[in-house]
């Protein structure tokens, strides 16, 4: 036993004048007697005792006061020496999810630590560290209960032999649980205890996917990987949101790419699309799927709106993109509900952004005047951006551009100014749900109808109003290299877990529950 | 307990100029004491004289007057022999006092009239009687000492003052008058705060056949306590401490038990017939006729 505070053992000096305290009055009369015999006899007869210092009971109170300086000093009852902390290093990469003998190796890992640690003295400190996909931290008592630990995807983002390295310590104990895929050496710090085993293993790698949408064309290229000891026949299944398609059989080469072409036709109300390789004897199924959300088809209602010095363009347009989508042209009428609005010159009541359009010169702001700008020069267009990108827009000829018809927005198409240098002649407004395109002229100020690009501008000009609306969402958890070839696995020999060293103990309030008892037995002593 | 060793009290001047005046008048205006008168030209003859009525043989023990052994037994048994006499009454007096430390006890010790009781006893014994011997056990040199005839009265006072305070039992003191022996009544003046020591004594003596007479100098503590206060009472005899709170009650208790020792002591002496006298004791500085004329009194009867 140790004390956290030897200097305030210096109040014992204080015993001396309890002692001094405790020694009853002297009295200032003394008388010599015959008999004394007599007079100890009637105060017997009288069961008075005299006053005098009561050893057991100055004992108690030195005791009661011992107890409390010893307390007020800190004992501290010295424990085992040993770690106190325990890092539990979950391998919870995808291939943890094989299974062997109807078990996962991450069950087998996640229930060797449950036990492991429903067996741990409370006052280690535990700490949960699931190392692939989503790197989860979990400490104290939710680490202990394995709380959402979630199930083992994606890649091991992690060197778990450096990690055990850097964790572990004189106090610490790092305890890496893993099937040793995709590692090169095995964690040589801690414990160790290696799950799972080599297997045969079919895997999709990656699925690119031509999204033809609002056409129901869909296609897609699925990359698939056989890691087994020979080749083998396969299939991909497609199930889902696409119409009837036989499963395409494939032959699987040992530890090659292959690519599997797909071309599908959609349902036009969309839905989950999964495309499934099947392979006998795979050991990790949860990487055999791959599954997309597909977007419905659009059925618009496309309204035409256009000023008295518009040209046929406007309403030519709008029947190639309802015959392309599949749509029909509606007459604008006020209160009738339609899904894109075509829209070229004149002045028109719409929220920029709100409302899926596509406008070409219209006013939004009755108030403001627009001015022509004559002949501008056109300079770039963007690129990168969805709307324009592998288009050739070089032969584009605007006569007559006004610009106060260009809300706030992205601009994907700009003009050189004299002035004020490159300036936007069309741009994008709105979110990712909602979107209108403006160009800063009208159709028949321009060639842009002329130009081959038109079409396919148009089309995607559609697909931008629609915005997320139009997109796939891929389900399937992302491809983890490395994860698919059990066979190739690192392995190690099984380290236990090392004894846990006891904390002190600090004896403080025992001690003090021995003072408060000597006084409690003082008060019973006469 | 604790023992604590402390200065015992002084005791006053005992046989101050006035008291020795009182002792004188005393003496002559006193009455004889009994059977001085009938025996006075016996009591010439010396006390410890082989005279008496002979009462049989002891052992010879180192120490015993050669006079004493019968040469004529020794011859028969080949063994020394003292002869044993019993002692007139009538003609010597013996005087047992006790040193023990308890007489320092009082205001006034109690040991200070014990001292001028034996004056006054041994005064009258010397007046009338042939002689008077005074066993003080403890006294070391002078625990026996024997006085005859009015002229030792001085030598008698001088041997009472120079008597020391010494520890001794009432068993021990008994056996040092049975081993001299009895001349006459002996006059034991003690404070008898033990009478269980007492009793065996007193049975030995009675065994012997030896007229005793008690004297205890009576001091108001012996009659009441202390009524109120806070006292640390000191045995005399062992140092022992006690630390009392006396209130009424306790006095009443204290009352009550030394009521009951004193008639413990009187109950002691009954049993074997011999009288116990409680002298009231007067104050150290009254030194009238009056406050002694009782002991006169008491010794004529």
């Amino acid at each position: 036993m140790s004390l956290m505070h030897a200097a305030h053992l210096w109040w014992l000096l204080v015993l001396p004048l309890l002692f001094w305290l405790a020694l009853p009055p002297r009295p200032r009369q003394q008388a010599w007697t015959a008999h004394l015999v007599q007079w100890r006899l009637a105060q017997k007869a009288l069961r008075q005792k005299p006053p005098r210092l009561s050893g057991l009971r100055f004992l108690l109170l030195a005791l009661a006061c011992l107890a409390a300086v010893v307390a007020h000093a800190g004992p501290v009852l010295a424990g085992t020496p040993g770690p106190t902390r325990l890092v539990v290093l979950l391998d919870a990469s995808a291939s943890m999810a094989a299974r062997h003998d109807g078990r996962s190796a991450f069950d087998v890992a996640t229930q060797a630590v449950a036990q492991k640690l429903a067996a741990l003295p409370d006052h280690v400190e535990v700490t949960v560290l699931r190392c692939g996909g989503d790197l989860v931290r979990r400490h104290g008592p939710a680490a202990r209960a394995l709380q959402d630990i979630g199930r083992p995807a994606g890649a091991l983002a992690v060197d778990l032999e450096a990690l055990a390295a850097e964790v572990a310590g004189p106090n610490t104990v790092a305890w890496t649980l893993t099937d040793g895929q995709g590692q090169g050496r095995l964690p040589a710090a801690g414990a160790l205890l290696c799950v799972g085993a080599a297997g045969p293993n079919a895997a999709i790698v990656a699925v690119r996917t031509i999204d033809r949408w609002p056409l129901p064309g869909f296609s897609a290229a699925v990359d698939v990987l056989w890691c087994g000891p020979e080749a083998c026949t396969g299939e991909v299944q497609v199930t889902g949101a696409v119409q009837d398609t036989p499963p395409l059989s494939i032959e699987l080469l040992p530890r090659a790419v292959q690519t599997v072409p797909v071309d599908l036709e959609r349902l036009a109300k969309g839905g989950l699309l999964g495309l499934r390789l099947v392979v006998a004897g795979d050991v990790l199924p949860d990487d055999d799927v791959f599954e997309v959300e597909l977007p419905p088809l659009p059925a618009p209602r496309i309204a035409v709106l256009v000023d008295a010095e518009a040209g046929p363009f406007a309403d030519l347009a709008a029947k190639t993109l309802a015959q392309e989508v599949g749509g029909q042209v509606v007459p604008a009428a006020a209160g009738a509900e339609v899904g894109l609005l075509l829209v070229d010159g004149g002045n028109v009541a719409i929220a920029p952004g709100r409302v899926r359009s596509i406008c070409f010169g219209s006013q939004f702001d009755a108030q403001q005047v627009p001015v022509p700008w004559l002949e501008p020069q056109f300079a770039d267009w963007d690129r990168g951006s969805p709307l324009t990108a592998g288009l050739d827009l070089s032969e584009l000829r605007v006569h007559c551009a006004f610009r106060e018809t260009l809300p706030a927005g992205q601009a994907f198409l700009w003009a050189q100014h004299a002035v004020q240098g490159r300036v936007p002649l069309a741009v994008v407004a709105g979110d990712e749900r909602h979107a209108s395109v403006h160009f800063g002229f009208r159709l028949q100020d321009s060639n842009l109808p002329f130009l081959s690009a038109f079409p396919q501008l148009l089309r995607r000009a559609f697909v931008r109003c629609y915005g997320a609306a139009a997109k796939l969402r891929v389900r399937s958890p992302a491809m983890a290299p490395g994860e698919q070839d059990l066979q190739a696995r690192a392995v190690g020999v099984d380290r236990p877990l090392p004894p846990f060293g006891t904390p002190d103990r600090e004896l403080a309030a025992w001690s003090l529950l021995l003072g408060l008892c000597a006084l409690a037995l003082r008060a019973f002593v006469p | 307990m604790k023992r604590r060793t402390r200065n015992l009290p002084e005791v006053p001047e005992r046989f101050p100029r006035a008291f020795q005046n009182l002792l004188h008048d005393l003496l002559a205006r006193g009455p004889r004491l009994p059977g001085g008168k009938t025996e006075h030209e016996r009591s010439k003859r010396r006390v410890l004289s082989q005279s008496g009525t002979f009462v049989g043989h002891r052992r010879y023990v180192r120490g015993d007057d050669l006079r004493r052994i019968d040469w004529a037994a020794c011859a028969r048994t080949g063994e020394l022999f003292v002869k044993l006499f019993e002692e007139e009454e009538r003609r010597a007096l013996t005087l047992l006092l006790d040193l023990s430390p308890s007489l320092l006890a009082g205001v006034a010790p109690r040991r200070l009239f014990m001292l001028r009781l034996a004056a006054i006893i041994g005064g009258l014994a010397l007046r009338h009687l042939d002689g008077l011997t005074v066993i003080a056990p403890g006294g070391g040199g002078a625990a026996v000492a024997s006085f005859e005839g009015p002229g030792e009265l001085d030598a008698l006072l001088a041997h009472l003052d120079a008597l020391p305070v010494a520890p001794a039992s009432a068993e021990a003191a008994i056996g040092v008058v049975l081993k001299r022996g009895v001349a006459g009544r002996l006059h034991w003046i003690s404070d008898f705060v033990d009478p269980t020591s007492c009793e065996l004594p007193l049975a030995a003596l009675r065994r012997r056949g030896a007229a005793v007479t008690g004297w205890l100098p009576m001091l108001a503590e012996d009659r009441q306590a202390p009524v109120r206060g806070y006292l640390r009472l000191a045995d005399l005899e062992t140092g022992a401490e006690l630390m009392v709170a006396v209130d009424q009650a306790l006095a009443a208790e204290m009352q009550h038990q030394l009521e009951l020792l004193a008639r413990q002591q009187d109950r002691l002496f009954a049993q074997f017939g011999y009288p116990l006298r409680r002298w009231p004791v007067p104050a150290p500085a009254d030194l009238q006729v009056a406050s002694y004329q009782q002991i006169v009194q008491w010794c004529s009867r």
